[in-house]
């Protein structure tokens, strides 16, 4: 019985035990324990010793420390990470922690620094310490064009820092919206004329004038102008743009789960209009496009009787 | 009545109507209304001329009277409103609008009309009899009864309507004292007012002897002495504007939805507004419902549209984004109406969506629809939609804001708002775009008369000669002279002047016309504003 005892007490006593148990713990959850689970698991361990072996396997880099609502997570971390680590002190690893926490977005270096608490200096050095290492990089973000965020050597960056398809190189490409603009208006308005020209009855015209978000998009990735792979959301942005230019109305209706191009169970149809009203009289004077007609009245030096652009628009 | 109104109306009385009674009109339009001693005394005119400018003012319902604001008693006050003076410049659209519905009658009668103010039926029908066999084939006539018949159309369809008779005097015989009210009776409140009087009107229009021509024009303007009486005095009529707006709305409407779908489209719309011209009041929302089967009884007979089309057609109507027909019911194969409101609306927004297009661009344009369509967005949010590079869209955004096309609506985040922690949110306010907009047209047309009269001005020796050099051509010719005499006149005016003249008048040609097509604008967003003034 005495032996027994003492069995127990050591193998809770010591540390290295702790410490085991605390990892095959880690390991049955995968996804982290609780403070609550390890005391639960051994009820006779004091706070104290609990809190050095966690503190112990933190420091040797096995166990990673998260926060979730209820309170203190311990992950264990996975052995390939831990081998990359070695041979950088605590202050990288802390650095490089925030970094792959920042994913996809990347994180600028002074939030590091708060983050951190560590001088500029030093995250400079360690930054330079891990690029040279290759384990992160840095992307120029696009929103702010001298401003770099890190983030993982191997991510993708997301979207929103890159600008996705319409930039390259940090720089936006109009031109190439431009022309993606026309082809699309090009391809509507041929479809409405065929439509009209088929002279069935009105309702099969307009119902045939009509394109679907999908259809653009698979005539816009045949016709190969674009060197990026378009997805269909951003074929979607150039056609809300012809909306916006007035030369294209878009309605959604229902469609069946499956068919090709509805999203949630619906379907945008995109069709070429026409303007309602010719230009209006206002803009057919040059008072209507005068830069500077709050100036002019009778009498001063711009009026009406002196007026060079009416003088030009008379002999026109 | 803003700066721009008065001066526009200044502009058009001095026109018509000559300086003094633009002096009295535009005194009226800034001061409000007052009595007769308040008029002379402020604008230094005598006695005499300021009557007799009230007198053309009234005469053209420029001008309205009431007993004084102290009661009975008190001496009458003079109010002159903008609206009625705009219109002037619009009577050639009238006049071309009655020649193309009831032809050279029509649209002489209306000219008269619209000349004189108010007259009664026989003197209208007599001068314009006249004036038809001026212009028709040696030995034929225009006969009375022929115009009395356009007069009578042209009532029915409520084109011209009957002068309200004067508050305070007996309208006839018989009837007690009409009570005294202080607002202006509209024309509509009396019952008789479209109705024709029974006239005795026989006879045919005389023809001008070739005698009087030199007479010709002043006697136009002398009151002809008739000593026959044909049983309407008393019964003066006038151009109902109203009834021609709403006919130039729904052209407006058909042309529109004509661009927007096709003819057969505007065909069917066109056969709804014309079957309820007469059923619905000017200010309504929407036309009254009409079922499908009386619109398909409707139709013109070239049309053979087949019953389901039209139901097809009607749908797509309604469906189409623009809103012009709504579908008020199943009843009757479905019952539809015309929404006024609601096309009138989206003319004023393509309005001043082509306003921004042609002044600013296109991009511009992008921007600014967007802005109406979407609301309120951050500048960010701008470039993302639009797809406009930064600097730029940055710049053409401060461009508009600058003009006031687009407003800046502040949302604090911080009660001391605090630039770093407030959002900025642009927006498009259509109405008062719109006013400002309509402002900018009248100023516009001002500009483009002043111009018209500027050019005159400058040529006016080279005017004077050549009306000179006619009058002596003319002469000539009536009196028998030879050809040499006739070129030597001719040469007068030498050919650099010609050209002169040409070029004037091709000018002023150009600026008459540009004052007609802003005057198309100003009608779209009058209608507009006052619609919404009607339904708030």
């Amino acid at each position: 019985m005495a032996e027994v005892k003492v069995k127990k007490e050591t193998n809770l006593s010591d540390p290295a035990e702790v410490e085991n148990r605390i990892k095959e713990l880690c390991q049955q959850f995968p996804h982290g324990i609780t403070d609550q689970v390890i005391q639960n698991d051994m009820p006779h361990l004091e706070p104290q010793q609990r809190a050095m072996a966690i503190n112990k396997l933190l420091s040797l880099g096995q166990l990673d420390l998260l926060r979730n609502s209820a309170g203190l997570l311990y992950r264990l971390k996975d052995s390939q990470s831990t081998s990359k680590m070695k041979g950088s002190d605590n202050q990288e690893k802390l650095v490089y922690q925030i970094i792959e926490d920042a994913g996809n977005k990347g994180i600028w270096s002074r939030d590091i620094r708060f983050k951190s608490n560590l001088p500029l200096t030093e995250i400079n050095k360690i930054l330079k310490n891990l690029e040279s290492k290759k384990l992160i990089k840095a992307v120029k973000s696009v929103a702010a064009s001298k401003k770099k965020v890190y983030m993982l050597y191997n991510l993708q960056p997301d979207r929103s820092v890159t600008g996705g398809a319409w930039y390259s190189d940090q720089d936006f490409e109009s031109e190439f919206v431009e022309v993606l603009n026309q082809q699309c208006f090009k391809f509507l308005q041929s479809k409405a004329e065929a439509a009209r020209d088929s002279k069935q009855s009105p309702m099969v015209q307009r119902n045939s004038s009509f394109a679907t978000s999908h259809e653009v998009w698979k005539y816009i990735c045949e016709l190969g102008i674009s060197k990026v792979d378009l997805s269909m959301d951003d074929i979607e942005t150039i056609l809300n743009t012809l909306i916006y230019d007035g030369k294209v109305e878009m309605t959604v209706i229902a469609a069946k789960e499956g068919t090709v191009g509805s999203v949630d169970g619906q379907m945008k149809l995109y069709r070429g209009v026409n303007a309602i009203i010719q230009p209006t009289g206002l803009v057919k004077t040059p008072c209507g496009l005068c830069p500077v007609f709050d100036d002019c009245h009778e009498g001063g030096e711009i009026s009406p009787s002196t007026c060079i652009y009416m003088s030009e628009w008379l002999d026109f | 009545m803003t700066a721009q109104e008065v001066r526009l109306c200044g502009l058009l009385l001095q026109e018509h109507f000559g300086e003094v009674v633009e002096k009295v009109g535009t005194h009226l339009l800034k001061s409000g209304a007052q009595n007769l001693r308040t008029i002379i005394h402020e604008t230094g005119l005598s006695v005499d001329l300021v009557k007799k400018s009230l007198c053309v003012l009234v005469q053209h319902g420029a001008t309205t009277f009431s007993s004084g604001r102290k009661g009975l008693g008190s001496p009458t006050e003079y109010h002159t409103s903008c609206d009625r003076i705009l219109r002037i410049l619009r009577y050639p659209r009238y006049i071309y609008t009655a020649k193309t519905l009831y032809g050279d009658t029509g649209e002489l009668i209306i000219e008269e009309l619209l000349q004189r103010g108010h007259t009664t039926m026989s003197s209208t029908v007599k001068t314009v009899a006249d004036r038809l066999t001026q212009n028709m084939a040696e030995g034929r006539t225009m006969d009375y009864t022929e115009v009395s018949s356009t007069f009578s159309k042209l009532v029915e369809t409520h084109f011209l309507q009957r002068c309200p008779p004067l508050p305070g005097t007996p309208a006839t015989p018989g009837t007690p004292a009409a009570p005294v009210n202080t607002a202006p009776p509209t024309p509509e409140s009396f019952p008789e007012c479209y109705k024709v009087p029974s006239v005795t009107l026989i006879g045919r229009g005389k023809r001008q002897l070739a005698s009087e021509d030199g007479e010709e024009q002043r006697s136009a303007k002398r009151a002809k002495m008739d000593p026959e009486t044909h049983g309407d005095e008393g019964i003066y009529w006038q151009v109902n504007f109203e009834r021609f707006h709403l006919h130039f709305r729904d052209q407006t409407i058909i042309s529109a939805v004509a661009n927007k779908l096709d003819q057969t489209s505007s065909e069917i719309v066109r056969t709804m507004l014309r079957m309820s011209e007469v059923t619905t009041s000017p200010m309504a929302t929407c036309t009254k419902p009409l079922s499908a089967n009386e619109i398909f009884r409707s139709l013109p007979p070239s049309y053979n549209i087949l019953r389901p089309i039209l139901d097809q057609y009607l749908t797509l109507l309604v469906d189409d984004p623009m809103e012009f027909v709504g579908k008020a019911g199943e009843s009757g194969g479905g019952m539809f109406v015309v929404n006024l409101h609601r096309a009138l609306a989206n003319l004023a927004r393509a309005t001043l969506e082509s306003v921004v297009q042609e002044r600013f661009g296109s991009r511009s344009a992008r921007i600014f629809r967007l802005l109406l369509r979407k609301r309120h967005l951050e500048q960010k949010q701008v470039e993302d939609f639009a797809m406009i590079p930064a600097k730029e869209a940055k710049d053409m955004l401060y461009t508009l804001l600058s003009q006031n096309l687009v407003q800046l609506q502040e949302i604090p985040k911080t009660p001391d708002y605090a630039p770093s922690r407030t959002f900025y949110l642009y927006t498009v306010n259509q109405l008062p775009t719109a006013r400002m907009l309509l402002q900018n047209c009248y100023k516009t047309v001002a500009n483009l008369i002043e111009r018209r009269l500027f050019e005159t001005k400058e040529s006016k020796r080279l005017l004077e000669k050549s009306q000179r050099i006619e009058a002596i051509l003319a002469s000539l010719q009536a009196s028998g002279a030879e050809p040499e005499q006739l070129t030597e006149v001719e040469e007068m005016i030498t050919a650099p002047e010609k050209q002169q003249l040409d070029t004037l008048r091709l000018h002023i040609n150009k600026l008459d016309s540009a004052e007609n097509q802003v005057d198309e604008t100003i009608f779209l967003l009058e209608s507009y504003i006052n619609s919404t003034n009607a339904s708030s």
